[in-house]
């Protein structure tokens, strides 16, 4: 693993700019500037249909950009193809289809690290299992067998065997447990710090609060806010949930 | 009788299952129908004849390697494009269909002959159990379950098989991997062509081709490969074999004239029970 540490370096590896995007003719995202240094945590929060899969999927190159620009590690990007982004090195943990279905766990990561050297991918894997132990258990069964908690597991440590130094994850909460989700918010700090990754999430979870260095509320495809944690109040957050703003 | 229509019927489903893996091939990791296949094959099934008296090897080398380069082309400048700007099955429809024609007119214009046979050597016969079958067609049923176990193995341990059975499972994600789904779908492309081009051959040995063979192999490929589950590969297996069967056995029963109405009375009726075929999809056409 990389060097471990937690000093933010305030570098601004990734600046998006005036991004704008439309989805089936709806503009989703009209002139969005974000930007994220390296190490931070940031959340993307916002209602449902505010544009945060929109945004983060923009980033990663799965929807096209009509107007804006991305600069990732001083590259522009927004019209690179998927592939050029991911040796780049950023990879999208997307909200649904996030793993292989019909494929072993284990054929699931190993997949997974093809961008890596060959001496660096067992270490890859092997770390995923040391998070999840779990997904060691089960590294036989298929990535569809396992219950709803374990495929965000097996989501999260694809996104991690990917070795990307940005991983841009889409809604890790939904559908879990209140207590999974602690322990899985509680994952990425624990990753951040082992493997000094950015972390992009979109979040409608207010537990959010609790690991984000910067939140980023967005609504109706426009950004809202862009603090610091520690200068929101949850309310604040929660109004932007039930679409009222300040 | 029962042992002479079953052997006759593994050996023609053996050989029709090669076209029928092309398609599963093509259409499970692509996800684009390519109803060019057949003639694509045939194409290469001529090539093969026209070379066939220098040198036998390498006029059935040059045949398959045709239709790989083929398949492999037509898929990274012509479908994969069009896939990606969000081309629908209607228009692969047309689009496939069409490059059926070019290449049907292509046979036409090149080759001597519209019509041929390729005089494979036959290897003698194997008898069993007071039964004699012609060695030569077990080599084709024999090369198809070689070529379905060789696929099946190196999706388990080969990284180029991974990455092909990843990306036939979840497109979106296996880009966002790392994996080059682009040539993973060319390549695909290029070695279901070459399974028909050496279906092609086989069938060309042991009946002949003309110019409509290709649509006959191409069709054909199809829809047992709906009845096996489209895109799955030992559906598309057992679908060929029971198939095959059915066209021996009501060639046995009932005179060759019922036999097209029998089959394709079995396989609406299948599709009707299991729409996604008999072992299921995880696409649908």
């Amino acid at each position: 693993m990389p060097e471990q540490g937690q000093t933010h370096s305030d570098e601004v590896i990734l600046k998006v700019t005036g991004l704008a995007c439309s989805y089936d003719k709806v503009n989703a995202l009209k002139g969005i500037d974000f930007y994220v240094r390296d190490l931070e945590i940031v959340g993307i929060v916002g209602p449902n249909g505010a544009g945060k899969t929109t945004l983060l999927e923009a980033i990663a190159g799965t929807v096209p950009v009509k107007q804006g620009q991305i600069e990732f590690l001083g590259q522009r990007i927004e019209r690179w193809p998927v592939l050029h982004r991911r040796r780049q090195g950023l990879m999208l943990i997307p909200q649904d289809g996030n793993v292989f279905p019909a494929m072993s766990v284990r054929k699931n990561l190993e997949v997974s690290v093809i961008l890596s050297r060959h001496a660096q991918r067992r270490e890859l894997i092997e770390y995923a299992y040391e998070l999840f132990p779990v997904l060691w258990e089960r590294r036989k069964q298929n990535a569809n067998t396992l219950s709803g908690g374990q495929q965000k597991m097996l989501a999260v440590s694809i996104g991690l065997a990917s070795n990307a130094r940005l991983m841009l994850v889409d809604e890790p909460s939904i559908g879990l447990a209140p207590k999974l989700v602690t322990r899985l918010f509680e994952t990425f700090l624990k990753i951040r710090q082992d493997t000094g990754k950015t972390i992009v999430l979109s979040e409608q979870n207010i537990k959010v609060l609790n690991i984000a260095d910067r939140l980023f509320g967005l609504e109706a495809g426009e950004i809202r806010f862009d603090e610091k944690t520690e200068n929101l109040s949850k309310e604040a957050v929660k109004n932007l949930y039930l679409g009222r703003v300040e | 009788m029962l042992l002479n229509g079953t052997i006759t019927g593994l050996i023609m489903g053996g050989i029709l299952s090669l076209p029928v893996l092309g398609v599963a091939v093509i259409y499970g990791i692509t996800g684009i129908p390519n109803f060019a296949i057949g003639v694509i094959g045939v194409f290469g099934g001529f090539i093969t004849w026209y070379l066939f008296p220098y040198n036998m090897g390498l006029a059935i080398l040059t045949g398959v390697a045709a239709c790989f380069v083929v398949g492999y082309v037509t898929q990274r400048v012509l479908l994969t494009p069009i896939s990606e700007m969000g081309g629908d099955s209607t228009l692969f429809f047309i689009i496939t269909v069409s490059l059926g024609f070019v290449f049907e007119g292509i046979i036409r214009a090149v080759f001597p002959r519209p019509n041929i046979s390729i005089a494979l050597p036959r290897l003698g016969t194997v008898r069993f159990a007071g039964y004699s079958v012609e060695a030569f067609k077990l080599v084709a049923l024999g090369f198809a379950i070689l070529t379905l176990v060789l696929i099946r193995i190196s999706e388990e341990y080969t990284e180029g098989g991974k990455s092909w059975q990843a990306t036939s499972q979840n497109l979106k994600l296996a880009k966002l991997v790392g994996i080059g789904t682009t040539r993973v779908f060319s390549i695909a492309s290029g070695i279901g062509c070459a399974l028909a081009c050496v279906g092609a051959i086989f069938w060309g040995s042991l009946y002949n081709l003309d110019l409509s063979s290709g649509w006959d192999l191409g069709f054909m490929g199809f829809i047992v490969a709906v009845v096996g589950g489209i895109g799955n590969i030992w559906g598309g297996m057992i679908s060929a074999l029971v198939i095959g069967m059915v066209m021996s056995f009501s060639g046995y029963f009932l005179s060759g004239m019922w036999q097209s109405v029998i089959l394709y009375a079995i396989v609406i009726l299948v599709l009707i029970v299991a729409p996604k075929g008999i072992l299921g999809s995880e696409r649908s056409l």
